[in-house]
């Protein structure tokens, strides 16, 4: 049904896919897998027509696909729900269901619109989703579904799922494969993009490995295992691919007591030196909040709260800053860099004075800093005054966390730091975070992929709705127990 | 890929010098070149005298939009300038009979003033900076119309004129004294801009406002010292014009409001902000001033001297300032 | 939530989700401010709901109200147009000065036409060019207002008295026409806005191009679309004000940039795209277009509607954050 053939993609000097060969059949539902940064999304989004590839078919049914354009590929039967969700926040939920390819030139009928919805969302078994809400002000959950609901509406001949279940719970995962099957006994098929092996197990008939930017491996139902998968989408196996930190130390870095915020439910936390805690669940449950409350950037108040020994009754990042914290946001591009400064301004940026240097005599102070900091994170760059934006993926998050370190940092934040960049500088992330650990740093690592969290982190507090689910360690802390946390269920002692 | 990145610098140096250079430079080469054009045409034009008098106007023009660089270079605008200048004008021209650096330092304060209220506005209760410029600049007018009468002002101080529009001799001619005075000024400034910690924020903060925030950087305080910075600019330059001119009047201000944008639009800032430089705003005024030279001597009326700005802009953004593309 | 609601319950729903959908575009506070500045005015002037001084009020905010709709439809979409001014004093000086060789009716068109080409090329540079709002309006601004002097260099033109009528008179007896000049354009708009395709569209371009892109549809038309609708509305206004001062002047739009802007603040839209409302915007423009008349009846100076005209702006805006601070929640990092 759906075929792709030599696909790729460059971002300017970095690659996101190459040579991407892809075949889904009708009623099949293959699954594309690979860790962050593999180029799974890209792939989704060239098939989607939301992305133009450089090279490479795509063929629907025997038919050629024109690329990058939505349009076309809806008329060809095939589409989206994208992991980064395509819907139009000011607009409620009914017209984000109506206004699907309509022409130009049209009546807009909000009666009819709403009728349609509540009939697409009750076929759909949505029946919670009230089609006048406006979805900016709806929960990630509803969202999701919401989006996949959205790529329902037409007449689906190829669906494909990015990461469409991230932030759903068992019942909303069950729904989820509801709707896959259904549309597969018609004789669609189905993409499923994921790197949540759990749920492959159930659902895809064969499936893709993309490591890289490159097909590395292919599997058919029954005839894998996680680790074997696990080993073909790191190049290596897990154990191999993620460095072990050192012990932690004794001394308290960060204390939080009844800490609340919206969306954060009276959490309590210790950090001590040198200790990497991880933080998962699924998407939308706090952990963000959790990582922004901590840091300032979100208001929140806490019974008891301390750095590094000394008390805090409220939290602004400039605080932060002065208090030993950093922060690696998620949004590298829009919340971690100043894409047309330089690498070297990017950097200095927390260290800036009002009255103090600043641009080319503050670098040429703090030239011997920058040059330690771009070495030991090995930052492909060409100086520090290359514009940062001109960097791959990989190597500007690298700047992001580079300038924490060396600064006597008590703790650093991190959220989910190695998504969407090249495998080897992920890597080295993960050696420069450890390696930080290891000098007394504390650490919180907010990661979506299970695997960062069970082999790099001494624990993992697991959030559900906002609160702590579950903490684990040493021979407790499993895949199986993160993810069974996140759903709400505490592992069972063995 | 340690042999790559060998050869990379060199390259890499060379590109962003160059790189680096046309957004600054551009304008200066554009108004060489209109100003030879000019001499093509009117041989009359091509004299230094020609060139002091163009270049005093563009002075005061950049002058009075220095305080727009740095509003649009940390990423708002100020659209209170007319009025500041008025009220700043006014103030200095009403209190001259306590001396000409009380009147001078009572005309700064007032544009302090304005700029603490728009800094407050929109660094703390995050209003719009188009919304409330425009607000704070209706609130001047007000003020204009109610606080100052015309009958009472004073002539300007001949310090001041000295100051402005007198002639220095310099290297065997004569040229106005604002013109390095003026330059000094943006000199300074941009200085400031370029070289402190507070200058460089600024510009951060107009590239990428949350990163600025999520590094740990006072946004607000940054801010608002920005905004209090362009409304003593904008005041300075009301003092500047008043002397230059010797006359004031209710509208005196209203033809620097979009002129300022333009002077620093063509001068090449992004009006997104995080990009720009004083001596580029004085590039962009001088393009425009020579323009306002050549059209009259050319005979092609006013009209076609507007219209010429607008192509003008329109070039410098499309050259600059496009916004990626999407797909 | 079952589907079968009882016909009041629907019509019950309907209103309390207008309500709903009011407040969420910001267009509460506006509507009250109208109201309280209504009533104060009454207090003040019980004359008011006379023929003559209901006709002077409502010619006042006419021109007023329709460029700032024209202003909202570019606040939508994500931009903001500096050149309303200038493509009004256009429009203003074609219409008065056609009216005398090709009667009112032709005149309007070609107003229309000017004012409406004006907003394409804004929309194609922004849309299509890919060229930032401000600049290319704040470009526009100086080459529209070039082409208006060019036309007509100083107030003039001849305005018959029909139009004038037809303009600023009463449609009915208590009815002025300007008041039913901006209710049907207002009317118009709205069901653009909210009952055609093209309308969500322009919701949807300023609330998140790349979603709506991901929904089949191109921004870039629903930005055409707006500058267009923009520069009809501005063309409306136009011809309003030259019709009421009997005048075509080539200055007579500048003073309108500034306070349409503050209208389209005060109406509660928001300047980031996708959020705003006409109700809101009619209300802001009444707002500021009746401060001078009331102090005028107040016997206060004038002067002091620009003092008092501000601090509304300020105090409606800001309110939100105001109260934030107030009660101690500072708003979190954005």
């Amino acid at each position: 049904m759906l075929a792709a053939r030599a696909l790729s993609k460059r971002y300017g000097p970095i690659v996101a896919v190459e040579e991407v060969d892809l075949t889904c059949l009708g009623g099949e539902v293959h699954a594309l897998v690979g860790e962050n940064g593999a180029g799974k999304s890209t792939v989704a989004k060239i098939l989607a027509g939301a992305v133009r590839a450089d090279a490479g078919e795509v063929t629907v049914g025997g038919v050629a696909l024109p690329g990058g354009d939505v349009r076309a590929a809806h008329r060809a039967g095939v589409y989206c729900a994208f992991q980064e969700l395509a819907l139009v926040p000011d607009w409620t939920v009914a017209e984000n269901l109506a206004l699907v390819d309509r022409p130009l030139r049209g009546r807009f009928s909000r009666a009819r619109a709403i009728a349609g919805a509540v009939d697409t969302l009750a076929r759909l078994e949505l029946d919670h989703l009230d089609p006048r809400a406006v979805v900016g002000d709806l929960p990630l959950a509803d969202r999701q579904q919401l989006e996949i609901a959205r790529a329902l509406t037409g007449d689906v001949r190829v669906l494909l799922l990015d990461e469409a279940s991230s932030a759903l719970t068992p019942p909303g995962v069950r729904w989820l494969f509801a709707r896959i099957r259904e549309l597969t006994a018609r004789g669609a098929a189905v993409v499923y993009v994921s790197h949540r092996l759990g749920e492959l197990a159930e659902i895809a008939d064969r499936g893709t490995v993309l490591r890289d930017g490159r097909v590395v491996d292919h599997f058919t139902r029954g005839s894998w295992t996680e680790d074997e998968l696990i080993t073909a989408m790191a190049g290596q196996p897990a154990e191999r691919a993620h460095p072990r930190p050192a012990p932690a130390r004794t001394e308290t870095v960060l204390e939080v007591e009844g800490l609340t915020a919206p969306g954060l439910d009276d959490i309590a936390l210790r950090l001590r030196a040198g200790e990497v805690l991880g933080v998962g669940g699924l998407q939308g449950h706090g952990q963000a909040e959790l990582l922004r409350a901590l840091y300032g950037a979100l208001p929140a108040h806490a019974r008891r709260w301390e750095v590094a020994g000394r008390r805090v009754r409220r939290m602004t990042p400039v605080q932060a800053v002065r208090a030993g914290l950093g922060f690696v946001p998620e949004d590298r591009k829009r919340q971690g860099l100043a894409l047309t400064h330089s690498v070297g301004e990017n950097l200095l940026t927390p260290w800036l004075r009002a009255a103090g240097p600043g641009g080319t005599p503050l670098l040429r102070r703090e030239r011997a800093w920058v040059d330690r900091v771009l070495a030991a994170l090995a930052v492909k760059t060409t100086g520090p005054r290359q514009p940062v934006g001109a960097l791959s993926g990989g190597n500007q998050q690298k700047v992001v966390f580079g300038r924490w370190l060396d600064r006597d940092r008590r703790a650093v934040l991190l959220h989910d730091p190695t998504r969407g960049i090249d495998v080897r500088a992920k890597h080295e992330l993960y050696e420069a975070i450890v390696r930080l650990a290891g000098e007394g740093v504390g650490v919180i690592w907010f990661s979506t992929e299970v695997e960062e969290l069970v082999h790099t982190c001494h624990r993992v507090v697991v959030l559900y709705r906002g609160a702590i689910a579950d903490e684990l360690a040493g021979e407790r802390l499993t895949a199986d127990a993160v993810v069974g946390a996140a759903v709400g269920r505490t592992a069972v002692a063995s | 890929m340690s042999a790559r990145s060998a050869v990379l610098p060199r390259r890499a140096a060379w590109l962003e010098v160059t790189r680096r250079l046309p957004a600054a430079t551009w304008p200066f080469a554009v108004f060489g070149a209109l100003f030879l054009l000019g001499g093509v045409l009117r041989p009359s034009l091509l004299s230094l005298d020609g060139l002091w008098s163009t270049a005093a106007f563009a002075m005061i023009l950049a002058i009075a939009s220095a305080g727009q660089t740095i509003a649009i270079v940390q990423g708002g605008i100020d659209l209170s300038i007319a009025n500041t200048i008025t009220v700043a004008a006014l103030t200095f021209l009403s209190s001259t009979q306590h001396g000409t650096l009380v009147a001078l330092l009572l005309a700064l304060a007032a544009g302090a003033a304005v700029g603490l209220l728009n800094g407050l506005a929109i660094a703390e209760l995050e209003i719009s900076p188009i919304v409330m410029t425009i607000a704070t600049n209706g609130l001047l007018f007000g003020i204009v119309l109610l606080a100052f009468d015309f009958s009472q002002l004073t002539d300007t101080p001949q310090i001041a004129r000295d100051l402005t529009s007198g002639k220095i001799a310099v290297l065997g001619t004569e040229i106005p004294a604002i013109l390095p005075l003026g330059l000094a000024l943006l000199v300074g400034l941009q200085l400031v801009l370029s070289r402190t910690g507070w200058g460089r924020a600024l510009y951060l903060i107009g590239s990428a406002s949350e990163m600025a925030a999520l590094a740990g950087l006072p946004v607000r305080r940054i801010r608002l010292l920005g905004y209090v910075l362009s409304g003593v600019l904008g005041a300075l330059a009301g003092v500047v014009i008043a002397s230059y001119f010797a006359q004031t009047s209710v509208t005196m201000g209203d033809t620097y409001l979009l002129g300022s944008v333009a002077a620093v639009v063509v001068g090449g800032a992004s009006i997104f902000g995080g990009s720009g430089t004083l001596i580029g705003t004085l590039g962009g005024a001088l393009v425009l001033g020579q323009i306002a030279t050549l059209v009259p001597v050319l005979n092609l009326g006013v009209n076609v001297q507007q219209l010429i700005y607008g192509a003008i802009i329109l070039a410098v953004v499309a050259l600059y300032g496009r916004r990626r593309a999407d797909v | 939530m079952s589907v079968a609601v009882p016909a009041r319950g629907r019509g019950l729903a309907r209103l309390t989700d207008g309500f709903a959908g009011l407040r969420r575009q910001g267009a509460i506070t506006p509507l009250a401010a109208f109201a309280v500045m209504l009533a104060v005015y009454t207090a003040i002037n019980p004359d008011l709901f006379t023929r003559i001084q209901l006709q002077t009020l409502a010619n006042l905010i006419a021109p007023l109200a329709l460029v700032a709709l024209a202003e909202l439809l570019i606040v939508l979409v994500g931009g903001i147009d500096i050149s309303v001014g200038a493509v009004m004093s256009l429009a203003g000086v074609i219409f008065a000065t056609q009216m005398e060789d090709h009667g009112a009716g032709v005149a309007a068109a070609e107003a229309l036409a000017a004012a409406v080409a004006c907003g394409l090329l804004n929309g194609a540079l922004v849309a299509y060019g890919r060229l930032p709002t401000i600049a290319t309006t704040l470009a526009s601004a100086f080459i529209f207002g070039a082409l208006a002097n060019e036309v007509l260099d100083r107030p003039g033109g001849n305005v018959p008295v029909e139009v004038t009528n037809a303009t600023s008179g009463e449609l009915v007896p208590y009815v002025p026409a300007a008041l039913v000049w901006v209710l049907g354009a207002g009317v118009v708009l709205w069901l653009i806005l909210n009952r055609t395709v093209v309308g969500r569209q322009i919701y949807g371009a300023g609330s998140s191009a790349s979603a709506l892109r991901a929904s089949g549809h191109d921004p870039r038309r629903a930005q055409l679309a707006a500058f267009a609708i923009g520069g009809a509305l501005t063309a409306l206004a136009a011809i309003l004000l030259v019709g009421s001062t009997a005048t075509g002047d080539p200055k007579a739009g500048d003073p309108y940039l500034l306070n349409a802007i503050a209208a389209v603040a005060l109406g509660g839209a928001a300047f980031t795209g996708g959020s705003g409302s006409v109700s809101g915007t009619i209300a802001g423009a009444a707002v500021l277009g009746t401060i001078g008349s009331l102090l005028f009846f107040a016997g206060i100076e004038s002067y002091w509607q620009y003092v008092i005209g501000s601090l509304i702006i300020v105090g409606v805006v800001g309110l939100p954050a105001l109260t934030r601070i107030v009660r101690g929640r500072r708003g979190a990092v954005r």
